[in-house]
């Protein structure tokens, strides 16, 4: 099973993190792995380009299998693996809705983020424009309210029902992302209180990003 | 089952045509809907906001369940209504690995396609730059022939991922999109293909965007990608 596996990632990235957390919810630890530098455009190697050529991470096989978008890996490992490991997708319909809709809406999430933290990796510097950034980072604080609204119902650790489903598996690197780059858990309290209460989950914290151990975050998001 | 169904959409948009087509596959007519036009920013009205804060279409309902974006709606539904109508998420393995990597990369070719066609809309005046117009318009175009290489062996039956399914239904209206934004056949005859063999399927002629009937010709900001 996991040695029919191969996942070539990077570290802190979100889409890397979805796929490593889906692994150990699923017992598929053992999988063949690759931990590769974006600093260094490992991402843009002959190694990822032979896996995936858009030269993204993750790039993820299991036996001839691509799948190197993580939600198609998350899902595709959920529905191939359903009988061992945890059940990621409720049967209850309202709640199996709530974990579609809030992994979707997960994307949004990290979308906005993306164009708050990596402005200056994305827009040349020719094209950059202080109203852009600041309309970036409203419209971040907007989103992050939304989920911060969502989090003050139900349950303080799952985003749909009363289990960890996909939508923890989808978003929480997301929420972490954003706590690694300064917010303000006081302003935040119930994606504080989401965030620590998973950080010690046994997927969450076998695969917390090594580099994340090593070196200080930073506080981009500290005023938002 | 259908009666307890809502559906608040706008006329074009690809995510709504994608929760349209899925409830015509798994026989779901009869769903209340109500069209609404984003020129008058009725997206933005009292009615959308009840059901989605984010004020953006497709907005659906099935009975007091929410899903407002298009690949939850459409995942539930097939999920949910396994049993009736078409199967649209292949059994395989490797059919249904192929499903769900191209169902995702559907939302990147979404976003390029918007990247171009809605640059205006999304930047202001004093933000935008020809260079990043000439940018989004060749990573387009590089999506595309990725896109074009997806479907090198299309024929009917033979979709994105072999028998028509979810990858299909979330990438086709971005396919036919991007025709009626004036893409050229000649230099994409795969996609064109693609779109010509499934623009008569039952479920996509009952939902196609009505307006296009009545207007045929579309626009050619694509035309010279």
């Amino acid at each position: 099973m996991a040695q029919d596996m191969t996942l070539l990632w990077g570290s802190g990235s979100p889409p890397c993190w979805r796929v490593m957390i889906a692994l150990e919810e699923k017992n598929l630890q053992g999988y063949n792995q690759k931990l590769l530098s974006f600093e260094k455009m490992e991402h843009k190697s002959p190694e990822v380009m032979a896996m995936n050529p858009r030269g993204q991470l993750p790039s993820f096989k299991y036996k001839d299998y691509v799948l190197n978008e993580s939600y198609a890996a998350c899902m595709y490992l959920e529905n191939q693996f359903k009988s061992q490991g945890n059940k990621l997708i409720p049967d209850c319909p309202a709640e199996q809705a709530m974990m579609y809709q809030r992994m979707f809406e997960g994307l949004t999430l990290n979308q906005k983020m993306a164009d708050v933290i990596y402005y200056n990796w994305k827009v040349p510097e020719g094209e950059r424009h202080d109203s852009a950034v600041k309309r970036n980072r409203e419209a971040l604080a907007a989103e992050v309210k939304l989920w911060e609204g969502y989090l003050q119902k139900g349950s303080c650790c799952f985003l749909a029902g009363k289990n960890f489903s996909l939508a923890d598996v989808t978003v929480y690197p997301s929420i972490s992302y954003l706590f690694r780059f300064g917010l303000c858990e006081e302003r935040y309290p119930k994606l504080a209180a989401y965030y620590n209460c998973l950080k010690d989950r046994a997927s969450i914290k076998a695969s917390w990003p090594p580099t994340w151990k090593e070196t200080q975050g930073q506080d981009l998001l500290k005023d938002l | 089952m259908a009666k307890s169904m809502s559906l608040l959409w706008g006329a074009g948009s690809p995510p709504c045509w994608r929760v349209m087509i899925t409830l015509e596959e798994k026989k779901l007519q009869g769903y209340k809907h109500k069209l609404l036009s984003f020129e008058k920013g009725e997206h933005k009205s009292q009615g959308v906001l009840e059901i989605n804060p984010r004020g953006q279409l497709p907005a659906f309902k099935h009975g007091d369940i929410i899903l407002n974006e298009s690949c939850a709606a459409c995942l539930y539904l097939e999920n949910q209504f396994k049993s009736q109508g078409m199967k649209l998420i292949p059994d395989s393995p490797a059919e249904q690995a192929l499903m769900y990597q191209r169902m995702m990369e559907g939302l990147t070719l979404t976003d390029k396609l918007n990247s171009v066609i809605y640059y205006d809309w999304l930047v202001p005046e004093q933000e935008r730059h020809d260079s990043a117009v000439k940018r989004n318009r060749e990573a387009l175009a590089a999506e595309l022939e990725l896109w074009e290489g997806y479907l090198q062996k299309v024929a009917a039956g033979s979709y994105l991922a072999r028998a028509f399914s979810l990858a299909d239904v979330i990438v086709f209206p971005n396919v036919a999109y991007a025709l009626r934004f004036g893409l050229s056949v000649g230099r994409y005859p795969k996609l064109a293909k693609y779109y010509s063999l499934l623009k008569e399927r039952p479920s996509i002629k009952a939902s196609r965007p009505p307006h296009w009937q009545a207007c045929p010709q579309g626009y050619d900001i694509l035309k010279d990608l």
